[in-house]
């Protein structure tokens, strides 16, 4: 075809773990196309797009651009080809300018030295040219993800990218930046400018996409025009059954307050308020979600919860204990479980035994050892057990955990987590890129733990559809503070969620007052 | 046992099988290169350390300080923290309980005599140990270059008691005077004439392994080891373990010290650190941090430095080139690319022979 | 007990030129994200490259291409183990260090039959030193800043190119990205190893000169050991100053103090030589725990609130 820019063919790449992440696939764009590539977590769309911007290298298969063949060794390549590729997560450096960030690479030079004033020059020159709002001589620290976002865009044009790669760019946006995002994407379209749209949204899929291909477990299923689609059957592609999105659940009955959160402050390392005087309680047998754009509190509220960071003023009482000064330990002791955000970072010690990383926070209390030495029989019955509650796919409880998929790997932690025996249960990400299998069973559970076994829970998630459907009450945190607070939240739209979590609209204290 | 973790783990064996066949085949391209006499050389190198008893005797001899020092380095290794205490202790433990045991005199019964010794040395380690690690612990300074630095002045240190305590000054050399008959260690089995301390050495290695692998603290170490921040969100003191870890390594190399001065001197004369530590550190790469295999790394160090000797002595050829081979050692086991490609390739034609079984399979079922 | 104090200035100046350089290769190296422990050995490398070259061609200058070239390539053989080989870079260093203690040992009596030093089988060559015209007269002073080895001037020089390369140019914005986040520059089709090994390849250059500077300013020939924890002094000196060119030389020369006093009182008092060896070890400990207890204070009390308050 005359207007083919890209064919990518038969391409199959094997991890040196010997997972098999792409399997024989085929994708072709063309040129001014919005192309949206699409799969569920794990299928495969990163790895075949990391290929593409020469970040991996396939083990069998032909890249052609232009019609012409091209081994992509490295990034260079690729962008010296005209492949630009926006991050999933950002590739920035936070402590320099717009501008250093923006011409990295492509740096302009005057007398053998850089030449900062021409940088900012020229990146303001194509900001304004795609009607971007930035401030070339601002660092990268003091802007907000969205505009972070617009910079890695920039990025890529600057470098005369001509097949964008846009890698679940809305996934940290909220509902009015992906609107705005999504009128560049055609601005940059018309002006001739390919984009590949990875996404697992797929109302957005169908709204900006002419043609899409779809990926299932590192299989390429056909490339096929938008119009031809439903977001039904689009649906049925992806994951072979219907997704399963309701979860039934009667209104909790709740109990008591497990933790109060009184006028909580953290200050982090630069002197910033990230988190900003927040109050609120969670009660036994209920699921409190916390919605918000990445990068707002969420992940040092868990870090003080956790006790794995410090706090500068407020309280957290926790079982009507405070959790000032306690360790890790202590906190535990008192009631609380952790499914870190990271699971390979907090998570999991990856080399590391299936059995080790199940009974790593309990191995130390005296019930599992046997004078000097550990129980050996009790700790292998107790983890062939959990193996089998909680389905772990793997073949012995000896095999390091770094050999399972992100799934199972995840199974290993609420393992763990969900029969430690606390009360209160401190679920960040839960299901964060593992297979829809899993993470319905670990919403499912979530829920059902609140709901039998009066489990306090608060749930922090950077996927909606997550904190709209398992959570109770659900809070909106924002700059550090709660900026609105409702007290169903599966009767909360996404609009309206969207909103409060961008600051377009923010509760007053008082009619959050009865909420918190 | 899965298809890949099996690969993994053969490779990990082959490589360093291969790593140490290397840098023993440099070796004897460097023997081979500068000896006037290379047949000759090559051959007292392989073989000399195993023609008689007392040479046989002398690896094991030598592989007890390194045995000592490798399960010391374990300590260190396995919570990730490069403290190099190790080789200063060694000299510093050695100079102590010299200095204890000229203190008590002849009085004392070796029943008695020797349990104090090991008791100072091993304060003395952990003491020593304890400044890196605090430091690291409470002011984030770096715990190689505290170590090295403390190597430094711990080689003075031992000098300047060594010289203004203890010289015996009727002697022609700088040495210590003679520790009490009490405090030595004898010899053992006969002809091979090998140190007493090979006694300490087993039930230090057996004591250590099972501490790795049985008990508690081993399990948290290692957790700390593999992924400390893991180890803090599970409830563990990353903190508090790799400090503990870094006092007990300490107090290993206090043992190692002590045991190759009782059981090999009479009198104190080390001018220097004697590169123990690290030799320690070596054969802790060599185990991968396993205590089960020090004795065997500690072994084969003992047998290429045997072999040194012997070619010194008969070749006048320095027997410094090993610590560069061992410096190749190091570099090739810890380089994990080092034959990464054909670890890979296996691993890719295993999950692609699987792929294929579960194709035919699935054939098979829909066919029938 | 008198000191002379104008010669000990001097001194200090003098002990200070190899910290200054083994500072300005260790925070090359850091501003790229690697601690590289292995300049230690690389100097020692030089010195006896220094020393070998030097009396092989009976030329000084000869001698200093030799050292800059030995570090050069030391340089890149760490960066080949520890970046192509995927070593921990640490027990690479480690490993290196160890081997080049023994290797120089092994090469100099191959060479020479000696195994302290090469000062009885090869020529000694120095480098020459400057007198810097009108300061040479100025009374005190003069005798402090002129008169010093040309390398002594290189060193002053190279604090500011370093500053230059890191702040002004292309290639500093390129090490520091790396540095700062390495899949950033990556994804903008920066080659992360290059960068390594030319941050390896600037760091070796500047190893060799102190390696030259120790054997043939500094004294007039190879001994065994002759780096003598330099290396390690120069990682903490750039440790101290957050990889800053100038504040790490300020620190550097704060080392440079603590070896002249350590010489000065050697010579010149009659206190037991030990313990006066251990100043500047001791010292460098010290500093480092002074400059961490430090960082960590402000760290906290920014986190507590009080700088925040303090600042409103």
């Amino acid at each position: 075809m005359a207007d083919e820019l890209l064919r990518m063919q038969n391409i199959t790449k094997i991890y040196s773990n010997g997972f098999i992440a792409n399997k024989d696939v085929n994708l072709v764009i063309h040129k001014n196309e919005i192309h949206g590539l699409v799969g569920e977590n794990g299928a495969g769309k990163t790895t075949l797009m990391k290929m593409l911007f020469g970040m991996e290298l396939p083990n069998e298969g032909q890249i052609f651009i232009n019609g012409k063949e091209e081994k992509i060794a490295n990034p260079l390549d690729a962008i010296s080809k005209g492949v630009g590729m926006v991050h999933q997560h950002f590739m920035l450096l936070p402590s320099l300018s717009v501008a250093e960030n923006v011409t990295l690479g492509v740096e302009p030079i005057k007398n053998g030295l850089y030449d900062f004033e021409r940088a900012v020059a020229e990146t303001q020159a194509i900001a304004d040219k795609y009607n971007f709002k930035i401030d070339a001589r601002a660092k990268v620290r003091d802007l907000s993800v969205g505009q972070m976002q617009k910079v890695e865009i920039l990025k890529a044009l600057i470098k005369g990218a001509k097949l964008l790669i846009m890698d679940e760019p809305t996934a940290v946006l909220t509902p009015q930046e992906t609107e705005e995002l999504f009128e560049q994407l055609f601005v940059l379209r018309d002006d001739g400018v390919s984009i590949i749209f990875i996404s697992h949204k797929l109302e957005e899929v169908m709204h900006i996409c002419s043609r899409v291909t779809v990926l299932r477990h590192g299989v390429c299923m056909g490339s096929h025009d938008t119009k031809d689609l439903t977001q039904a059957s689009l649906s049925k592609l992806m994951v072979g059954r219907d997704v399963v999105l309701k979860i039934e659940k009667e209104d909790p009955v709740t109990g008591a307050a497990v933790v109060s959160i009184k006028d909580l402050v953290k200050i982090n390392t630069i002197g910033k308020n990230v988190i900003d005087g927040v109050s609120f309680d969670i009660h036994a047998g209920e699921v409190v979600g916390i919605a918000g754009v990445e990068g707002n509190g969420q992940t040092e509220l868990a870090e003080v919860l956790s006790g794995l960071g410090m706090f500068a003023s407020g309280d957290v009482l926790l079982n009507g204990e405070t959790i000032k000064g306690k360790t890790v330990r202590e906190i535990r002791d008192m009631g609380m479980a952790y499914i870190a955000e990271d699971r390979m970072v907090e998570g999991v010690a990856g080399n590391m035994s299936i059995k080790m990383n199940i009974v790593a926070d309990r191995f130390t209390k005296k019930e599992f050892s046997k004078g000097i030495f550990m129980d050996a029989k009790k700790i292998n019955d107790l983890v062939d057990q959990y193996i089998k509650d909680f389905e772990i796919a793997c073949d012995s409880p000896d095999e390091p955990v770094r050999m399972l998929s992100g799934g199972n790997i995840q199974k290993v932690v609420v393992a763990r987590e969900f029969t430690s025996g606390a009360n209160f249960l401190l679920a960040c990400q839960p299901t964060r890129g593992i297979d829809v299998g899993t993470a319905e069973m670990i919403r499912k559970t979530i829920v059902r733990k609140a709901r039998e076994e009066n489990l306090a829970c608060l749930l922090i998630s950077a996927d909606l559809n997550e904190v709209l459907e398992c959570s109770d009450r659900l809070l909106v945190m924002r700059k550090g503070k709660i900026t609105a607070a409702f007290p169903k939240a599966n009767e909360v739209s996404e609009e309206t969620l969207g909103e409060y979590m961008l600051g377009v609209r923010d509760m007053t204290a008082e009619e959050m007052e009865a909420l918190l | 046992m899965s298809k890949t973790q099996r690969i993994e783990s053969t490779m990990e064996v082959v490589r360093t099988l291969v790593g140490l066949v290397i840098a023993y085949a440099v070796a004897l391209v460097i023997l081979f290169a500068i000896s006037e006499d290379p047949v000759y050389i090559v051959q007292q190198f392989i073989l000399g350390p195993l023609s008689s008893p007392r040479r046989i005797g002398s690896i094991i001899n030598l592989a007890i300080p390194f045995t000592l020092c490798g399960l010391a380095m374990c300590f260190m290794y396995a919570v990730n923290r490069f403290n190099l205490v190790p080789e200063g202790i060694f000299m510093l433990s050695a100079c102590t309980v010299t200095w204890v045991a000229l203190k008590l005199g002849n009085g004392l019964p070796a029943i008695v005599m020797l349990p104090i010794l090991f008791v100072v040395a091993i304060l003395t380690g952990v003491v020593i140990a304890f400044i890196p690690a605090i430091m690291e612990r409470k002011f984030n300074a770096n715990v190689v270059v505290v170590s090295l630095m403390l190597n430094s002045i711990i080689a003075f240190l031992a000098v300047a008691i060594m010289r203004y305590t203890m010289r015996d000054s009727s002697i022609s050399y700088i040495a210590s005077y003679e520790i009490p008959a009490s405090a030595q260690m004898p010899k053992i089995l006969g002809k091979f004439s090998i140190q007493s301390g090979i006694i300490i050495a087993i039930v230090a290695v057996v004591a250590v392994s099972l501490l790795f692998y049985k008990t508690s603290f081993g399990w948290k170490m290692r957790l700390v080891g593999e992924n400390p921040r893991f180890a803090g969100a599970v409830g563990l003191s990353a903190v508090s373990i790799s400090f503990a870890a870094q006092l007990i390594g300490g107090g290993m190399a206090g043992i190692a010290g002590c045991t190759e001065m009782l059981g090999n001197y009479t009198r104190f004369r080390w001018s220097a650190t004697t590169q123990h530590g690290f030799d320690g550190l070596l054969v802790a790469v060599l185990a991968k941090k396993n205590p089960a295999l020090v004795p065997i790394g500690a072994i084969f160090l003992a047998y290429i430095r045997i072999g040194a000797d012997v070619v010194n002595s008969t070749g006048d050829i320095p027997p410094e080139f090993i610590t560069v081979i061992q410096g190749i050692i190091i570099l090739l086991i810890a380089a994990e690319s080092f034959m990464s490609k054909t670890k890979n390739k296996l691993i890719f034609k295993a999950a692609e022979k699987e792929e294929a079984e579960r194709k035919q399979k699935q054939q098979a079922n829909t066919a029938a | 007990m008198t000191i002379d104090w104008i010669a000990f200035a001097a001194e200090v100046i003098r002990m200070a030129t190899p910290l200054v350089f083994a500072a300005m290769a260790a925070l090359i190296c850091r501003q790229a994200g690697m601690f590289n422990m292995g300049i230690e050995g690389m100097i020692l490398c030089s010195a006896l490259a220094a020393a070998t070259f030097a009396h092989l061609f009976q030329n000084v200058w000869i001698g200093l291409l030799g050292a800059i070239l030995i570090g050069l390539l030391t340089g890149l053989l760490i960066a080949f183990v520890s970046i192509t080989g995927k070593a921990d870079l640490y027990l690479t260093c480690i490993a290196f260090n160890l081997a080049s203690t023994g290797g120089t040992v092994f090469l100099m009596f191959m060479m020479t039959g000696e195994k302290s030093t090469t000062s009885g089988a090869f020529r000694s060559f120095q480098i020459p030193t400057i007198d810097i015209p009108l300061i040479k007269d100025i009374p005190v002073l003069g005798r402090i800043i002129s008169g010093q080895s040309l390398l002594t001037y290189v060193a002053i020089l190279s604090i500011f190119l370093m500053w230059l390369l890191l702040k002004r140019t292309r290639l500093g914005l390129r090490i520091r990205a790396v540095g700062e986040n390495p899949h950033a520059a990556e994804s903008v089709g920066i080659s992360v190893p290059k960068v390594g090994y030319i941050s390896f390849s600037i760091c070796g250059i500047m190893s060799g000169l102190a390696g030259a500077f120790l054997s043939m300013s500094w004294v007039t020939y190879f001994m065994r050991n002759m780096a003598n924890g330099r290396g390690y002094i120069g990682l903490s000196a750039q440790n101290m100053a957050n990889g800053e060119p100038i504040g790490s030389s300020i620190a550097a020369l704060f080392f440079g103090f603590c070896q002249a006093l350590s010489i000065t009182m050697k010579n010149q008092t009659n206190f037991p030589t030990e313990f006066l060896e251990m100043i500047p070890y001791a010292a460098t400990i010290i500093a480092l725990g002074v400059t961490g207890m430090l960082a960590i204070r402000k760290r906290r009390k920014v986190e507590s609130g009080q700088a925040a308050a303090k600042e409103e």
